[in-house]
């Protein structure tokens, strides 16, 4: 059952982006707006493969890679979802549903997505569990706020150079991928940051020290400072909007090459 | 029957005429119209930039000639004046299926001065309604106006003509759209109080923009503007600190050298904590400095980006109206068929009476020699009746089909000759079958 939800949601996710392409392609606001309806009914079949999977006897903690970027998928989605009902983010969701189909993927096409729990997380009780869903929920939404300022500097870039709008009316404004950014960064952050935390426990738990020096352990800490750096530059004094989505940006490549690069690379 | 349609629009008339017979109530003209033998059905749409009436008529010639005399008399209320002998050369004459391609290119925008402009539909659709209400359209003008809404809905959702703003304010309007997330909250500053100044004012305000300053060297100027759309007049001494507040500036005020320079822009800036801004400059010479396009949070756009924007947009509609026409071409080809296989209905009516006669007689002469009770009378009354009804079924079907082409018309012909419908009298063609019925 959590295979056929993990495929279906694949599939939704997949028709989510061909949409949404199409609709950007052809300027159809009317496809981006089918598109995000698509993507809400992948976000529902995902939810409910992970709500089977934690009803699951032991619970696996999604330490598996392909499982965490799966979970990451769907915590960007919800929260676009939840952006684009309240602001009109529609068009966002040709860059969004293409990221969660890619998520997926990684899970469909690698082991077993009911993940057993790996023998160095034995013992430390529910905290491999907790620090991953609290990182991977961090780095979804610090991603979906780097989708937002990728977009913005797009779309800044359109405007400064005058010229014609692609993708119709149903692009997003720069205010409202200036606002998604910063709700992203203002939830993702201290999510990431309870994720480190957690994580210094776990290592604790099965180690006795809170910090092992290992590369994964030292790139996250490292990326995390970086990243705190730019949020409270961002939050701290009123900067223009360009250096916020740019930090964004450059904030979450680092994220993405510390956590998950070290991650694949080791 | 015959659709006549007779008007004048932009292209063929100069404001004065057009101004000259619009009229605001339809409904005297209408319904005197309507009340002439050679009318029976009228709508007639007057907007600033079209008078037309269209007609149903029996007497083509006759209704020529009565509309036009409407136009000459019964629009031009206080006379036409020394434009009077323009009218003829001014109007246009439309018939059958041109007529009905004119109302659905009308209605859908194809044939307004800014094609695809929304306005043009719900006119149209008051003009229709003005007219039902007045008794003056029935129900094949009523199908001919439906159609024609069904059509234009057609065209803005299959086409892109109506998508992308050609007016300069439009531009301006959109460009704030792409920039800002809703206008609710936000503030304008409008430094001028000339008519481009006015025009963009009233596309803002439709836009939803409430909080709008309005600054000019003339203060009775910007308080007459201010006055008119609820906004705030202010002196150019104050800029500094309305630009502070300003989220859109519309700026368009005589004078050499830009007011808004960077230095300006800058201060401001940073007084309003790095919120962007944005600029429209329709001042000639250009009123914002071109090197505050520098600033990452202001974006300028001048009388000549938003031109090459509204041209573009134009050009765009101009490649959707051709898509547009062929919808149009089609729509007008259903409303065709469905129209000319009207003139098959006099000719099925009559031949349907005709037989009924001929078996209500037969059944009639029959039935008091039968001495059969009521339910035995009942059910030769429904054997008959249906018997008539299936031979004539199929014949008639192929009637109303045929009719819908040109081509048809001779099968028309042959069915009233072969029926005797246009016999004076039913005798000559009952007796035979009388005389069939008295042998058998």
């Amino acid at each position: 059952m959590v295979l056929a939800l993990e495929y279906l949601t694949a599939a939704l996710y997949l028709l989510a982006s061909l949409t949404a392409g199409a609709g950007f392609t052809v300027a159809r606001p009317v496809m981006l707006r089918a598109a995000v309806a698509v993507l809400a009914a992948g976000a529902v079949a995902h939810g409910a493969m992970f709500t089977l999977l934690h009803s699951a006897e032991p619970t696996p903690p999604l330490t598996h890679l392909p499982s965490a970027l799966s979970f990451m998928a769907w915590v960007g989605t919800v929260a676009f979802l939840l952006l684009a009902w309240r602001a009109r983010l529609a068009g966002l969701v040709a860059l969004v549903a293409p990221m969660s189909c890619l998520g997926v993927a990684a899970a469909v096409f690698s082991t077993p997505a009911t993940t057993a729990l790996p023998g160095h997380a034995a013992g430390a009780g529910s905290l491999p569990h907790a620090h991953v869903l609290l990182a991977s929920a961090g780095l979804a939404l610090l991603g979906l706020a780097g989708l937002a300022g990728l977009s913005f500097l797009v779309e800044h870039r359109r405007l400064k150079k005058k010229r014609p709008i692609v993708g119709g009316a149903g692009w997003p404004s720069l205010e409202a991928l200036d606002r998604a950014g910063a709700f992203a960064v203002a939830a993702g952050f201290p999510l990431l940051t309870l994720g480190v935390i957690t994580g210094s426990l776990w290592q604790r738990a099965t180690s006795g020290a809170y910090f092992s020096g290992n590369p994964h352990e030292t790139f996250c800490l490292l990326a995390w400072a970086v990243y705190g750096v730019l949020a409270s530059v961002r939050f701290g004094a009123r900067q223009p909007a360009v250096r916020c989505a740019l930090t964004s940006i450059a904030g979450f490549a680092f994220l993405g090459i510390a956590v998950l690069g070290v991650e694949l690379f080791a | 029957m015959k659709l006549l349609l007779i008007g004048m629009n932009h292209r063929t008339a100069p404001l004065d005429l057009r101004e000259r017979l619009a009229v605001d109530d339809a409904a005297p003209v209408l319904r005197k119209l309507v009340a002439d033998a050679e009318v029976d059905e009228a709508v007639l749409l007057s907007t600033c930039n079209r008078v037309e009436l269209v007609v149903l008529t029996r007497e083509i010639e006759a209704a020529r000639i009565r509309v036009r005399s409407t136009f000459r008399r019964d629009l031009a209320v206080d006379g036409l004046g020394p434009v009077e002998q323009d009218l003829e050369s001014c109007l246009y004459e439309y018939q059958n299926g041109d007529a009905m391609r004119h109302v659905l290119r009308v209605a859908s925008s194809l044939d307004s001065m800014v094609v695809g402009e929304p306005q043009i539909l719900g006119q149209a659709k008051d003009a229709y309604r003005a007219a039902v209400e007045c008794g003056a359209a029935g129900p094949i003008l009523g199908r001919l106006f439906q159609h024609a809404f069904a059509t234009a809905k057609r065209v803005r959702s299959e086409t892109r003509i109506a998508e992308r703003p050609v007016s300069v304010a439009r531009v301006a309007v959109d460009l704030a759209a792409q920039i800002f997330e809703s206008f609710a909250e936000k503030r304008a500053l409008l430094v001028g109080a000339g008519e481009m100044i006015e025009l963009a004012l009233k596309a803002l305000r439709g836009a939803g923009l409430e909080a709008i300053a309005v600054a000019n060297r003339t203060a009775e100027r910007a308080a007459r503007l201010a006055v008119q759309f609820g906004a705030t007049a202010h002196g150019l001494d104050e800029l500094p600190a309305l630009l502070a507040d300003a989220d859109v500036v519309l700026t368009s005020i005589g004078g050499h050298e830009p007011w808004l320079t960077r230095a300006v822009a800058e201060r401001a800036l940073l007084a309003r904590r790095h919120r962007p801004m944005f600029v429209i400059d329709i001042g000639v010479p250009r009123n914002a400095d071109p090197a505050i396009d520098a600033l990452g949070d202001v974006y300028r756009y001048d009388l000549d980006d938003l031109a090459a924007i509204a041209n573009e947009n134009a050009e765009e509609r101009r490649r959707e109206q051709a898509r547009a026409e062929l919808i149009v071409e089609a729509e007008q080809q259903r409303f065709d068929g469905w129209f000319a296989a009207l003139r098959a209905v006099p000719t099925i009516r009559q031949l349907r009476a005709r037989v009924e006669t001929i078996r209500a007689g037969e059944v009639e002469k029959v039935l008091p020699r039968l001495a059969l009770d009521d339910a035995a009378r009942d059910a030769v009354e429904a054997l008959t009746r249906a018997i008539v009804n299936k031979i004539l079924h199929a014949p008639l079907s192929r009637l109303r089909e045929e009719a819908e082409r040109e081509e048809g018309i001779a099968h028309l012909e042959t069915t009233r000759l072969l029926f005797a419908l246009d016999a004076p009298d039913a005798e000559g063609f009952d007796d035979p079958g009388g005389e069939d019925s008295e042998r058998a």
